[in-house]
């Protein structure tokens, strides 16, 4: 129950409503749409061993969209491991995985808090799901190892108040960085994988205007559409062409089964583009 | 009134009453709305079909059932607009159920000034921040969960904050920040430029570096080639559209075909280093998959919280020196501009402090630099002593040392002749012992009936010793006169404690030989020990011998008993070897304690002027010391203290020593240092040949020191030898046989191997080759081969017994 004996602030930050004065304003959208071509990913800086303390570690940030006030995307993890299972645990044959996402609590308009709450351990166990594919898990019985990100900086558009419904869509971005950078610091611990896997996202997307049809574009900021359909997250070997995990959210048309395929497509094209920067951060590390 | 009566006295139809009447509210609004859609759908006529149910209801809505205007809305909109347009290629799907929202509650004023958005479900805040336009296009597709995200009207924000300008600040009004030079570190603590790295890492990183140099040049050119095949890979229209071949590209034929429920696949850029070599197979060129025009991604720069985390290149700050200074007068700036008075006179003294005259320096240098190179030279790590060295000079410690003469004396003779009687009554008589102890001692042994050893007890003090009545092992102890410090060592008499005579005679100069002048005694004693002994410490080296013709009191102090003797022993000493002049003869009682420290007073003994016993020892001259040599030190006893776990008593034979010095102990050939030392039962720093010492040692485990072994110099060792050649001067018959070889405490079994030659007595000329027997008193040179290697050295002074009998001594070549 709420605190009623003081006057509490709002859990979020808010900004002070702006009233419309004029009607019949028409309404400009310049310089607040996507600028990218539908099928470039934002441009990103990974780098390799940024905590001396854990066995491999990354961190990986997006570009800041130079239309809109969205930052970019910050994350770093760690790997721990692998790392003897304690006693108490039973054994396994297989090296055991725990994905650990959290957000900084400020990372997100919203203040998130210390504890992780359900959007964050649904984040983890797609990101175990992502990696346990490219684990050579079997090479490590009775061993475990500890995948931390933490989320420094989400890409919201901070500034408006407009775009509540967003994070649902922002959990997708989140999540394809979070496979990218989770192979780096993997890549970078040493544990054998069969290839680097790399998170993409789809999205069938609206803009804003009168003349626009839904289209797909990949790696979406919520905010530079007026309104995002459908996205899918994909994370994908290349090399094996093998699709690790694939999250799947929206409201699609049922008749029209090759918009699923599309995005599905868009999707492992925009992860394929991020395992190219994966690949050229670890050569530059390695060489 | 509590609330549980509140409750209990709601009135429940009341409140269903007015639920009713919302309900029926819903009622009337549902029934105005289905009328206003009939009225409209009239309106329009044939038009009606253009527009949706949900439209016209829609519109309704909006206009408050206002049947005109909302034909007109939709005419305009849907019917005969700009490019009437079906909703969407995606077939929108009407959501099925209008929301009659709460804002039917509303002012109608608030209704009709405002365009309320359709979509105010999602959060309490919506109501008031959702102030935007409406949008007719968008109702009917929604997603759960989402909200459209409408983009903030242009709203012109200057007219609200006209005074203080929001955005486009004017230059004049822009305040200057200056960030701070922070130093080029990461954030995640630490202090070096670099992140910190662990051990392990860093050995990583080293085995990488090795491993990058190593790399030949081909295949540096080898990876020159993979990198222009990369840059042509990442081109993406050319590589992208290149199917691969076989069953994949064939998969990807179906999938493109297909297209449903297929992911079609988009071929990868090969990424081994194999396949990276294999040219673009363009045999199905007619096989495309989706031409997905990708750019190429390029690794964006780092942000500037990256650069801060990772300190990368740090953007230069250029400070602007008038934005410093703002508003600073010219002097003040011109103040600070120079190094400050403090720095003037630090810098100053800091150059006072360290500056020598120039030359010197040279010099100093240039000899330091000589002197250096000669004692590295000069270094050997062996034997480098303990810090705890005072590395002194010990001979000119020893001549600056005005220390008395030190001598010691082994008393020998036949068993029960009184020679530690004779000792004891010396010890007392010289307040050494004092009388206390004596009366104790005496009361002791009358208890077991022997009063007449009371005096023997201050030397045996083992309980057997005392029990048998017999000396076992050497007693010594320490006396000292106005011009000497003696050390007797009081050797047994006893035939089957020979070994023990020997052991310390060796560590005797001279010796002191007691003759039993009573009846019968004196000659079996002549037959027995006396013999022997005299024999061996001849053979021992010790040249000076005082012969106590002891117990004449027994005898009425006749002076023909003791010219008897004299004649007879002397006649036989000068045959063992011994000079004339090194032969004294002094007439004693050692139970009375005449002519031993005081001169008798007794009338009968006034036939003799010659000197007491204490004096004829003062008269005896120390032999001379090997002080020069290297160290040796035998072995007497191995015992523990507190100092050390290792402690060792002994005679220094040869050489000098000091606290700290490293010694070796053969023949275990062990290593150790000496923690400290005692000389003549008192802490010293140093002692010198001749000295009996007691030595603690260190860094040694006590099982590789033994009694018997010699203790020396670890840079001169002294030799282990098995086999050794003697000159050997034969008491028994010697022929090859298996023998015992003494010296000092050391006796080790081996046997006579060969006999080379027979010697002459004086000048030690051969006389005969390989004889096969050696007589009695005859000279021979001995192979003697030993079971264990022995500390050995040529010079020292070896005893043969065999059976219990001594039947050889002589001296090692």
């Amino acid at each position: 129950m709420a605190d009623r004996r003081r006057i509490n602030g709002p859990p979020g930050s808010t900004m002070p409503p702006v009233f419309e004065d004029d009607a019949g304003q028409p309404e400009v959208k310049s310089g607040k749409g996507r600028d990218r071509a539908p099928t470039a990913i934002r441009k990103m800086f990974l780098k390799t061993g940024v905590t001396p303390s854990a066995s491999g570690s990354a961190y990986l940030e997006f570009e800041k969209s130079n239309k809109s006030d969205v930052s970019g995307l910050k994350l770093s993890c760690t790997v721990h491991g692998p790392r003897s299972l304690p006693r108490s645990s039973p054994f396994s044959p297989h090296i055991v995985l725990s994905a650990h996402v959290k957000y900084a609590p400020f990372a997100t308009k919203q203040r998130r808090g210390y504890l992780r709450d359900p959007s964050e351990r649904d984040l983890g166990t797609h990101l175990e799901t992502a990696l346990r594919g490219a684990i050579i898990a079997d090479r490590w019985p009775k061993s475990g190892v500890d995948i931390i990100i933490s989320i420094i900086e989400g890409d919201q558009d901070r500034e408006a108040s407009k775009s509540q419904g967003d994070e649902t869509w922002d959990m997708m971005n989140a999540l394809s960085g979070c496979i990218t950078v989770a192979s780096a610091a993997l890549a970078d611990a040493g544990i054998d994988c069969v290839d680097t896997v790399a998170g993409g996202v789809a999205a069938l997307v609206q803009d804003a205007g009168d003349d626009s049809t839904p289209r797909i574009v990949v790696d979406p900021i919520p905010s530079e559409h007026e309104k995002v359909l459908g996205a899918c997250c994909i994370a994908y070997l290349p090399t094996r062409d093998e699709v690790t995990n694939l999250w799947f959210k929206g409201d699609l048309p049922a008749s029209d089964a090759g918009l699923y395929t599309q995005l599905v497509e868009n999707g492992i094209q925009a992860s394929r583009n991020a395992n190219r920067v994966l690949v050229e951060c670890l050569g530059e590390t390695t060489s | 009134m509590s609330r549980h009566r509140a409750v209990r006295n709601l009135d429940y139809d009341e409140v269903m009453d007015e639920f009713e009447e919302n309900l029926e509210e819903e009622e009337e609004n549902r029934l105005l709305m289905e009328q206003g859609v009939a009225d409209v759908r009239d309106a329009l006529g044939a038009e009606a079909a253009k527009v949706t149910k949900t439209q016209i209801e829609e519109a309704l809505w909006h206009y408050y059932y206002d049947v005109d205007k909302s034909v007109t809305y939709l005419t305009t909109k849907f019917i005969n607009p700009p490019q009437p347009k079906a909703p969407k290629p995606a077939a929108p799907k009407p959501t099925g159920k209008f929301i009659i929202p709460l804002q039917a509650m509303l002012p109608h004023e608030l209704q009709d000034s405002l365009h309320w958005a359709e979509d105010n479900r999602d959060g309490l805040g919506g109501r008031a921040s959702r102030l935007t336009g409406f949008r007719q296009d968008h109702v009917g597709f929604r997603v759960p969960g989402s909200s459209p995200s409408y983009p903030l009207p242009p709203v012109c924000l200057s007219t609200h904050f006209h005074d203080m300008p929001w955005g486009n600040i004017p230059k004049g009004r822009e305040s200057i920040l200056i960030p701070p030079v922070v130093p080029r570190c990461g954030l995640l603590g630490g202090s070096g430029a670099p992140p910190k790295m662990t051990k392990l890492q860093a050995l990583a990183a080293a085995r990488k570096k090795k491993a990058q140099e190593k790399t030949s040049e081909q295949e540096v050119e080898q990876t020159r080639t993979q990198m222009t095949g990369l840059s042509v890979s990442s081109t993406p229209t050319q590589k992208e559209n290149t199917p691969l071949s076989g069953a994949f590209s064939k998969r990807l034929k179906t999938s493109s075909s297909t297209a449903q429920g297929r992911v079609p696949i988009i071929p990868t850029e090969p990424r081994s280093e194999s396949e990276q070599s294999v040219e673009p197979i363009t045999k199905e060129p007619e096989v495309v998959a989706e031409p997905v025009q990708v750019p190429p991604v390029k690794k964006a720069q780092p942000s500037a919280f990256a650069q801060t985390l990772f300190g990368g290149p740090t953007p230069t700050f250029t400070i602007q020196q008038d934005v410093v200074t703002l508003g600073l007068a010219p002097s003040v700036l011109e103040a600070f501009s120079k190094p400050s008075p403090d720095d003037i006179v630090l810098a100053a003294q800091a150059k006072a402090g360290k500056k020598p005259p120039a030359g010197q320096t040279k010099k100093s240098k240039l000899s330091t630099t000589n002197s250096v190179t000669s004692s590295v030279a000069e270094l050997k790590i062996d034997d480098t002593p303990l810090p705890k060295s005072r590395n002194l000079n010990v001979l000119s410690e020893f001549e600056k040392s005005t220390q008395k003469k030190n001598a010691s004396f082994v008393v020998v003779g036949h068993v029960d002749a009184g020679k530690s009687t004779m000792m004891g009554r010396l010890l007392l008589d010289l307040n050494v012992v004092d009388q206390r102890t004596v009366e104790k001692l005496r009361k002791e042994a009358h208890m077991i009936g022997k009063s007449s050893f009371a005096l023997a007890w201050v030397l045996d003090q083992r309980t057997e010793e005392r029990s048998r009545g017999v000396t076992i092992d050497i007693a010594t102890n320490r006396f000292e006169t106005d011009t000497t410090a003696f050390t007797i060592l009081d050797a047994p008499g006893h035939r089957d404690f020979i070994p023990n005579m020997i052991a310390g005679a060796s560590q005797a100069d001279f010796a002191v030989l007691v003759v039993d002048a009573s009846t019968g005694a004196f000659e079996s004693g002549l037959k027995g020990q006396t013999k022997e002994h005299s024999l061996l410490i001849r053979s021992m080296g010790v040249s000076r011998i005082i012969v106590a013709v002891n117990k004449l009191d027994m005898v009425n102090w006749s002076q023909e008993r003791f010219d008897e003797i004299k004649d007879q022993v002397s006649g036989f000493l000068s045959a063992t070897g011994f000079q004339k002049k090194n032969i004294a003869f002094v007439p004693v009682s050692g139970l009375h304690g005449d002519n031993i420290v005081k001169r008798s007073e007794n009338p009968a003994v006034a036939w003799y002027t010659g000197p007491t016993l204490i004096e004829e020892l003062e008269l005896s001259e120390p032999s001379a010391r090997a002080m020069e040599k290297p160290l040796r030190i035998n072995v007497a006893e191995v015992f523990r203290t507190q100092q050390s776990q290792v402690t060792v008593s002994g005679r220094v034979d040869a050489g000098s020593l000091q606290m700290g010095d490293a010694v070796l102990v053969q023949p275990a050939t062990e290593k150790a240092f000496v923690k400290s030392l005692l000389v003549e039962d008192a802490p010293a720093d140093w002692a010198v040949a001749g000295q009996s010492v007691v030595l603690h040692l260190s860094h040694i485990d006590p099982i590789h020191v033994r009694s018997g072994d010699i203790i020396c110099d670890p840079n001169k060792p002294i030799p282990k030898e098995k086999t050794f050649n003697l000159k050997a001067l034969a008491f028994d018959f010697l022929m090859p046989m298996q023998v015992d070889v003494h010296r000092g405490r050391l006796h080790a079994a081996g046997k006579i191997t060969a006999m080379p030659a027979l010697l002459d007595k004086v000048t030690g000329a051969v006389t005969k080759k390989n004889p096969r027997l050696v007589k009695p008193g005859q000279v021979a040179r001995v192979r003697v081969e030993l079971d264990d290697q022995v500390p050995l050295e040529a010079g020292q002074r070896v005893v043969l017994r065999s059976g219990g009998e001594t039947i050889a001594a002589g001296l090692l070549e």
